[in-house]
């Protein structure tokens, strides 16, 4: 017999564990593939975003850190379950190893002849995985894009090679680990439960009784099933980690980047100007969601100028909280090279940045009466602030290396360059734009006064509010725009891309679900025998489903709190800067996470139907 | 689910058919099987491997199901109830003893033969006491809290039959419990077996041994499926 024909027999004679074996690994390895290339795709479906002149640069990040993240993850995620799958696999041969050491063959000729059935194993269900993968990427995107999607449906070879590579590299190392301990070990003890279980004597003795008899057998199982234990453990909270990042996450995020647009361009807030900056303003906004050209206009036309006095009218209506006069204009601003110390070694300066130069939004503000709230890194302009500027995300991404230890450039070259005290995320000309105070910026160009309003509104007198404050403006001829519209439509825009980017969480938690029902099989199969001596002393087909479902529950429960608690911490600590969470948030994210608990402990249920519908000869007969 | 108190018949099969489907070949393990076992007595069950010792006693143990013909124990015919009753019949009538012990390798020796009476219900004290008379009964009260891997052979018999004998039921079905054991060993079953044939238990024994069969009030030889005296 050749040396491949034997191990090819005898998976083929194990025919019920090895689909199983092949069928679980399948699974995990097909839902590694379709996250990647589905997350590969969403990921330039983002990218295409922010290169349109769409979504602004700290926006299109905290997209691509979560798609990135949920990615990695799984990346990982996939080769945890199949390693463990196959290591339990492995670990059930440990028994046969040692028989075969009895019978006097030698250790290297025992590591090959199991080696050879654990890549048999691995290279089948990578293969079948693989196009399962890539079949169901396609059938999602063609039943996402007839619902309105637009998902590229080019495949990625090198993430799927990568994938491949992964997998089979891992699913080698865990599943050769058993074998070369078993081959390692005395005949004796390769052949001893106890040695394949990982069980020592003190394990599980002092079970509490007032537990029912089924939960005290199901601790003890646990207990005493040591590796195969550790193993569920730990395969589980990984995947519920994944979970908790995808959920909270996407839920955390979707809240908080909608916070940032809130915050960056403000509730009840009206802006009043001349007709044609209050439009331009309004499309600079716009920028956000559409890409616009806009003409060339020259803002510091005197016919845009507001009058003290309308300020000071203004400021005296009742129900207005306060009113931020602005001077607005579009100027091309340049990268000022900054100096700082060597990062790692933090003895020498060194040089960084150029001389890179955009066209952006100048906006001279009144610090102490800025209306709007934006998530800034640094920190924003403040009252004693005189040669300070405060950037936008996408110009401090796009055109310096480290903005906040670098200046810029505005005005007249010869002039001494702004340090740069902050950068915020604004959707306003889609982040291209930079605040300084309006006495620097009167100074430098030589002109004073305003040409926009920003008047923050009481929410609960808004209409008669808004009426005066539209009477005094027309009587200047300027008009009033009000921004939550155009609000709603930045909270909307953002809202369809994270429906977009939530499929990619859903879609990791069902195949979570899936693998982890694959690995319960695996693993329950391995119990078939005990649970069918159970059985056939008296234990009711109800009592082994319950203890089944007390296993599942306590290692669920043990994994779901270490994985949860990790899950959040990664995504609110690393994810997501300033997360929102509203009490609102806090119930749907508890709802989900309690959801996917239920769901993991009901799906064991399924393996456990299996397992008690088989006759109790049957299930004695099952290999252990 | 009461115990009868009058003695009755404990076993009567009749016309009993077990036949299994392997590769396509229908193997007919019992044949038109009849058998009648007196309350309190002691049978043995004799013949060559693959006669069907083993499968004639499952369907006695409730273990299995018959294709056709009947099989009565303790006054219920056991090819018409569901699994769940079937599992409280085992746990009350039948004390089984397997060939190859099928001990429950997480638990040990004490908390295997604990496991049935905890199966009924039996209160924590009356466990406890009833897990070491029987441990004692066999001879392994200093092995109590050994797991089965760390027992020998005869250790694993002996914690079988405590286990087997824990609730204190009226039937109890021994498959080759001597076949795995050296003779010295297997004397010490025989003695077990002596002991409990003396409290006027039934029992059906499948075995090979001369001793057990000399044990025995009626011996029946069993072979292709059909038994005869």
């Amino acid at each position: 017999m050749s040396e491949i024909s034997f191990p090819v027999k005898d998976l083929a004679r194990r025919r019920a564990q090895t689909a199983l074996t092949v069928l679980g690994l399948t699974i995990s390895t097909a839902a590694t593939v379709f996250l990647i290339i589905f997350g590969t795709n969403l990921g330039f479906e983002i990218s295409f975003l922010a290169r349109g002149g769409r979504l602004t640069s700290g926006f299109s990040n905290i997209f691509f850190q979560f798609i990135l993240f949920v990615s990695i993850l799984n990346l990982l995620t996939g080769p945890i379950i199949t390693s463990f799958l196959v290591h339990l696999t492995m670990s059930g041969r440990m028994r046969d190893i040692g028989v075969m050491k009895a019978s006097g063959c030698l250790s290297g000729a025992i590591f090959a002849y199991f080696a050879t059935e654990l890549s048999l194993l691995v290279f089948l269900s990578t293969l079948t995985g693989i196009v399962s993968g890539v079949a169901a990427f396609y059938a999602s995107t063609i039943v996402l894009n007839s619902a309105g999607f637009s998902i590229s449906q080019t495949l990625n070879l090198a993430a799927i090679l990568l994938v491949c590579i992964v997998l089979i590299i891992f699913s080698h190392i865990f599943g050769a680990l058993p074998i070369r301990r078993a081959a390692k070990a005395k005949p004796t003890e390769a052949m001893s439960p106890i040695y394949k279980l990982g069980t020592t004597a003190g394990l599980g003795k002092k079970v509490p009784s007032r537990l029912g008899l089924t939960f005290k057998v199901a601790f003890r199982n646990l207990l005493r099933r040591k590796s195969a234990t550790s193993q569920a453990i730990i395969c589980l909270t990984v995947v519920l980690t994944l979970a908790t990042v995808t959920i909270a996450g996407g839920i955390v995020a979707n809240q908080t980047t909608a916070s940032y647009v809130e915050r960056a361009i403000g509730r009840n807030i009206v802006v009043v100007g001349h007709p044609t900056l209050t439009d331009r303003y309004v499309n600079l906004l716009s920028r956000f969601f559409e890409d616009k050209e806009l003409e060339q206009i020259d803002y510091l036309s005197s016919e845009f100028v507001i009058s003290e006095s309308l300020v000071s009218k203004m400021e005296d209506i009742q129900g207005v909280d306060g009113v931020d006069p602005r001077l607005v204009l579009e100027n091309s601003v340049r990268e000022v090279p900054g100096v700082i110390l060597e990062p790692i070694e933090q003895t020498e300066a060194i040089m960084i940045g150029g001389n890179r130069s955009d066209e952006a939004l100048i906006l001279g503000v009144e610090p102490e009466k800025v209306a709007n709230d934006w998530l800034i890194f640094g920190r924003k302009l403040g009252e004693n602030d005189q040669d300070a500027t405060m950037v936008g995300d996408s110009l401090a991404v796009n055109m310096f290396s480290d903005a906040l230890n670098q200046s810029i450039k505005v005005f007249d070259e010869t002039l001494l360059p702004y340090d740069i005290v902050g950068v915020c995320v604004d959707p306003l000309n889609n982040g291209k734009v930079v605040y300084m105070p309006l006495e620097t910026l009167h100074k430098d160009i030589g002109q004073h006064g305003y040409n926009l309003l920003f008047i923050q509104v009481d929410a609960s007198e808004n209409l008669q509010v808004l009426a005066q404050i539209e009477n005094e403006a027309s009587a200047e001829n300027l008009k009033v725009v009000e921004l939550d519209t155009i609000l709603d439509k930045h909270v909307n825009f953002l809202n369809n891309i994270w429906s977009l980017v939530m499929l990619l969480p859903l879609f990791s938690l069902a195949t979570a679900a899936i693998s982890l029902l694959g690995y319960l099989m695996l693993s329950i199969s391995g119990q078939q025998h005990e649970f069918g001596i159970m059985r056939a002393l008296g234990a009711k087909p109800r009592s082994i489903m319950k203890i089944v479902f007390s296993q599942a529950s306590v290692i669920i429960l043990v994994s779901g709190a270490i994985g949860i608690s990790f899950g959040l911490f990664l995504t609110f600590r690393f994810l997501i800067p300033e997360p929102v969470i509203s009490q609102s948030t806090l119930i749907s994210l508890s709802a989900w996470l309690l959801a996917i608990l239920g769901l993991l402990c009901v799906s064991s249920l399924y393996p456990a139907l299996k397992a008690v519908k088989k006759t109790v000869v049957d299930a004695i007969s099952a290999v252990e | 689910m009461g115990r009868q108190t009058v003695k009755e018949k404990a076993v009567v099969a009749s016309g009993l058919c077990r036949q299994f489907e392997i590769d396509d070949v229908v193997v007919e393990a019992i044949k038109n099987l009849d058998l009648t076992v007196e309350e309190g007595e002691f049978v043995s069950i004799y013949g060559p491997s693959g006669a069907g010792k083993t499968t004639l006693l499952n369907l006695i143990g409730a273990l299995d199901k018959p294709t056709s013909g009947k099989i009565v124990v303790f006054n219920h015919d056991l090819g018409t109830y569901d699994e769940n009753f079937l599992a409280t019949f085992r746990s009350v009538y039948i004390g089984f003893v397997f060939q190859s012990y099928n001990l429950i390798s997480t638990l040990t020796a004490v908390e295997n033969i604990a496991f049935v009476i905890e199966l009924a219900g039996w209160s924590k004290q009356r466990i406890k006491d009833r897990s070491e008379k029987l441990l004692k009964l066999v001879g392994l009260q200093h092995r109590g809290n050994h797991f089965p891997a760390q027992l020998s052979g005869g250790e694993r018999q002996r914690v079988a039959f405590a286990r087997a004998l824990a609730n204190d039921p009226p039937l109890l079905l021994a498959d080759e419990p001597t076949g795995n054991l050296d003779t010295e060993t297997g004397l010490e079953i025989v003695g077990i077996l002596e002991k409990i044939r003396e409290e006027g238990k039934t029992v059906i024994v499948a075995t090979h041994d001369e001793k057990l069969l000399k044990l025995a009030s009626r011996s029946l030889f069993l072979k292709d499926g059909r038994l005869t005296e």
